[in-house]
Order: C-alpha cells, then sequence, then structure tokens
C-alpha cells in the first residue's frame, strides 16, 4: 500500500493571512455590489432595504478581534458545548430536551430587528445591524440555573441589556421591561400547539433590567448564538431560572404597570414572577435545593441566587422571598 | 402451520423479547453514547416509559382474551406482568442510583417531601404481592378466586402510576394523556364485560 505524503509547501508560497483577508474583503465586497446590481435590476423597490445578510457580517467581524472575557463561575468548568447546543428547552421547536437542535433550522433570523417600544423616549423597530454597530461586545461566564433542577456554565457573548436601553433614552416613568419572543408557527413547530399562550413572553423589574451583570447574548463559546440556544439575540440573567432568559428576543417594551409573563400565565401556582434562584423555596413539584451539573455525576448544592448574592442580593433587601417567588 | 401448543410457545417467546428488546436497545444505546447530554435522566425515563407501556399490556392481555377467547393469552399473562414489574424495579433502581447517586437521606427526603415520588413509590410497592404470587402453586395454594381479586391491584397501581407520570409532568401532557386514555379504556371493556356477564 502506497503510504500518503503531505505535500511540502515552501513557505514562499503561502499566501500571507493579510493578502488571503484582504482577497476574501475584496471578493465579498464585489459579490454583494454584482448582486444587489442583479436584485436592483429585477426589482428596483428591493433597493432600499438593507442587505438581508448585514447583522451576521457585523457580529463577525466584531467576534474576530479579542474580546474582553469576564469568569463569573468561579473555578467551574466550563460545560461541554455539545451539551450546551443539544440539551434545551426551547418549547417553540418541541418539549423534547432535544428537539431544539433538530429543528433549530427551521429559525429564520435573517433579517433580525427588535423592536423598542412602550416608555422610551426613542421608540422604533432596529434592525440587529443597527443595535449590534458600535457596541463594545464581551465574554461573560455564568452559570445557568433551569428550574428543573439542572445546570450549566456557559461563556456567553454579548452586552449589557443596561446599555440597550440607556440608548434609547433614560427609562424614566417605566417600572418593568417586557420581552416577546419570535412568533412564526410555520417555521417554529411547537407554537402549532398552544401549550403556552404563544408568543413567549418575559419580564424584568427595571432595576433587574439595569443591573450590569443583565446581558443581551448574541454568541456564545466564541461564536455566533446557535439557533437552539436563541439566536440571533437573547436575554441572560443569570442569578434567575432560565425561563427568565428569553431567546430570540424580537420586542421589548417598557411599561409602568407590572406585566404577567408566559409562565406565570401558564401556572400561577409554580411560576412566579422574580423566579430567583432560591435553594430555600422549592418549586411545588420538586425540591431546588441540589441541582445536576451537565457533564458531571453527582449532584451539588444549589446556590442562593444561583452564586451572584453578593451581587444582586440588594436589589430584594426587604422583600419575602418566599411570597415573592 | 404450528400447531396449537406450539402456537402457545411461539406467543411466550413473543412475549419475552417484548419484555426483554428493550433491555437491548437501551444497552445499545448507552455503549455508543446517544442517550444525549444527560443519559441518566434518560435511563430513568425509558425504564419507566417501558415498565408503564408493559404493565397497560398486562392489562390489555384479559379483553385481547375476552375477544379471542385464545388461551395463549392468559398462559403468557404472568410472564408480561413480571416483565413489567422488572422494568418498573429498574426504574426505580436507576432513580436512586442514576439520578440521586444512592444519597440516602436525599433520598427519604424526595419520598417524604415530593408527591409524585410517592405515588410513584406506591405504584411499586402494589405490584410487590403480586409479583411474589405469581408462581403457579402460590395461585392453587390462594385459590384461584383470591388469587384474582389480589391481582385487580394492578388497575390501582397502573392509576399510580398514570398519575405519577402526570405530576412529575411540565406543560406537555400528551404522553401522560395517552396513557391515561388507555387505562381508561381498559377499565371500561372490564366494567361493561362483568356487567353483561353477570346478567
Amino acid at each position: 500500500m502506497t503510504r500518503y505524503h503531505y505535500p511540502a509547501i515552501p513557505e514562499s508560497e503561502v499566501t500571507p493571512r493579510e493578502l488571503f483577508e484582504q482577497r476574501r474583503r475584496f471578493l465579498k465586497g464585489s459579490l454583494k455590489s454584482g448582486a444587489a446590481l442583479g436584485v436592483a435590476a429585477a426589482m428596483p423597490g428591493l433597493l432600499l432595504s438593507p442587505t438581508a445578510r448585514a447583522w451576521q457580517e457585523t457580529l463577525a467581524d466584531q467576534l474576530e478581534g479579542e474580546l474582553p472575557s469576564r469568569s463569573l463561575a468561579g473555578e467551574e468548568a466550563l460545560t461541554d458545548k455539545t451539551d450546551v447546543t443539544t440539551y434545551n428547552n426551547f418549547y417553540e421547536f418541541g418539549t423534547r430536551k432535544s428537539d431544539p437542535e433538530v429543528y433549530a433550522h427551521r429559525l429564520v433570523t435573517d433579517p433580525w430587528s427588535v423592536s423598542i417600544e412602550g416608555e422610551v423616549e426613542k421608540p422604533g423597530s432596529f434592525a440587529l445591524e443597527d443595535i449590534l454597530a458600535g457596541q463594545e461586545l464581551e465574554e461573560r461566564i455564568y452559570r445557568l440555573r433551569c428550574v428543573e433542577a439542572w445546570s450549566m456554565v456557559i461563556p456567553w457573548i454579548g452586552f449589557p441589556l443596561a446599555e440597550l436601553l440607556k440608548r434609547h433614552g433614560p427609562p424614566s416613568r417605566a417600572k418593568y421591561v417586557v420581552f416577546e419572543s419570535i412568533l412564526d408557527p410555520d417555521n417554529l413547530r411547537g407554537q402549532r400547539r398552544s401549550i403556552i399562550d404563544w408568543p413567549y413572553r418575559e419580564a424584568l423589574r427595571i432595576d433587574e433590567a439595569m443591573h450590569p451583570l443583565t446581558l443581551m447574548a448574541v454568541g456564545m463559546y466564541g461564536e455566533k448564538m446557535p439557533n437552539q440556544n436563541g439566536a440571533p439575540i437573547r436575554l441572560v440573567v443569570p442569578w434567575k431560572y432560565g425561563f427568565k432568559s428569553i431567546k430570540s428576543v424580537v420586542r421589548i417594551r417598557l411599561v409602568e404597570e407590572r406585566p404577567t409573563t408566559s409562565w406565570i400565565e401558564q401556572n400561577p401556582d409554580e411560576y412566579g414572577f422574580y423566579a430567583n434562584v432560591n435553594p430555600e423555596v422549592d418549586h411545588p413539584r420538586w425540591s431546588q435545593g441540589r441541582e445536576r451539573r451537565i457533564g458531571e455525576s453527582g449532584r451539588r448544592e444549589t446556590l442562593m441566587f444561583n452564586g451572584y448574592a453578593d451581587e444582586v442580593a440588594e436589589l430584594y433587601a426587604g422583600m419575602d422571598l418566599t411570597r415573592h417567588f | 402451520m404450528l400447531d396449537a401448543s406450539q402456537r402457545i410457545l411461539a406467543f411466550r417467546l413473543l412475549v419475552m423479547l417484548a419484555g426483554s428488546l428493550p433491555a437491548a436497545w437501551l444497552a445499545w444505546q448507552w455503549f455508543f453514547g446517544d442517550l444525549g447530554a444527560v443519559p441518566a435522566e434518560a435511563v430513568v425515563h425509558f425504564t419507566g416509559r417501558t415498565g408503564l407501556i408493559l404493565l397497560l399490556v398486562t392489562i390489555a392481555f384479559s379483553p385481547a382474551f375476552r375477544l379471542t377467547g385464545w388461551v395463549g393469552i392468559m398462559i403468557a399473562r404472568r410472564q408480561m406482568g413480571l416483565w413489567a414489574f422488572f422494568w418498573l424495579v429498574a426504574h426505580m433502581l436507576a432513580w436512586m442510583g442514576l439520578d440521586q447517586f444512592w444519597d440516602w437521606p436525599w433520598i427519604r427526603r424526595e419520598m417524604v417531601d415530593l408527591p409524585y415520588i410517592r405515588y410513584g413509590a406506591a405504584a411499586l410497592l402494589l405490584l410487590v404481592p403480586l409479583a411474589l404470587t405469581s408462581f403457579r402453586y402460590t395461585q392453587k395454594a390462594m385459590g384461584f378466586s383470591a388469587w384474582h381479586w389480589l391481582h385487580r391491584l394492578i388497575y390501582v397501581s397502573a392509576a399510580l402510576g398514570v398519575t405519577h407520570l402526570w405530576i412529575l409532568t411540565r406543560a406537555d401532557y400528551r404522553m401522560p394523556m395517552l396513557f391515561a386514555a388507555v387505562l381508561a379504556a381498559l377499565v371500561v371493556f372490564r366494567v361493561v364485560d362483568a356487567a353483561i356477564h353477570r346478567r
């Protein structure tokens, strides 16, 4: 049997990285303008709309650079990326943990815009590329604790929600922020059954929303957000049960009255507005004192506020957390 | 063509396969790492579901006999019931070992605190006397009608099992509803059948 030999390439024949990347940029640029010309010739009206892949290019450029990274999960090891992308609660795709990975390719993220409305100075619908433009991204390593008593450690990439809200004017009268996920029953098979009153809705108190730990995430593990994890943009609130961290956000509304949320509507006895991780307050049907860290054997003790008590406990000073669960 | 006793033997082999093949499937999945991010949870769910399905199949044997009159069904019924018991014991052991890691104080706490664990434990406990009296000589020693009375506990156990599944379900009730519907249909058949034959 002949053995395969790798061809030896002299150093001089290797294209320098800068040249290679210039060439890619040139090709991308000319492809875009060429395609735009063709499209414009066929459908002149489309010229006015932004290029469909714009947010992905903006994000790709941002992810190329070195991002500042901060771990807020102590020495705990990152959960295996395969587990984070194959074990999901994302009922829009089905209620089995494996459903999101199987069906998430049907999620249409191209183009994507987020409507920011209610008690804000500058309401409107904003293309994701405009939200991302000029926005510093950073990596934050957080624990994620699901209400079903399992947990992960995930390196998110995103920016504080506070920065987005501030850009639209200081939330003056607003006391709560409501978030809404995408509604698209044609592509999201889970939405064809009304186990939840779609679209999925979540909400935070304004001080929770403005808290520096509260993140809008657009990526994880150094890459853009996989569809099954809530592409293209999702909320991450590390001290609350996972269901508060709403995925695939299309609407952010600032309001004065405390809103209801999807899980409160689904089962008001079992899900509260705050849903702070709390080992002392059990879910009516299962205990919250311990958790299964995905990828580990054995159980871990669940930490108060998921280990973020130093940062967030003051938000709830004086509140009876058994009643406001 | 098979003669009568060969057909009975073939049916008993079929029941044996129905009871044992899921184990081969589970072992295969485990070996090739196809059980997902949390294999322990997959094993707990699979053993419980298989046990409950086989329990309902065991209950369905009696209506099947009523409808077909073929004695082979009644001969294989005890074996089917024992397979259901086997899977539900496996379910309990999987929960204690793979889910709770033999942490006895916690296992005790969960059994005291959590209704769905209590229902599940009760369902399994009720099956223990049925499994212990499943031998032919105990059947004879107890007398046929006493044995039959005792073994009606299988309906109570199945109802507790479906309740256990129902109350641990989060939001999507398709599976527990299906189990409940099948059990209800079997009970209705049994009651109507008894009423007709009493007349």
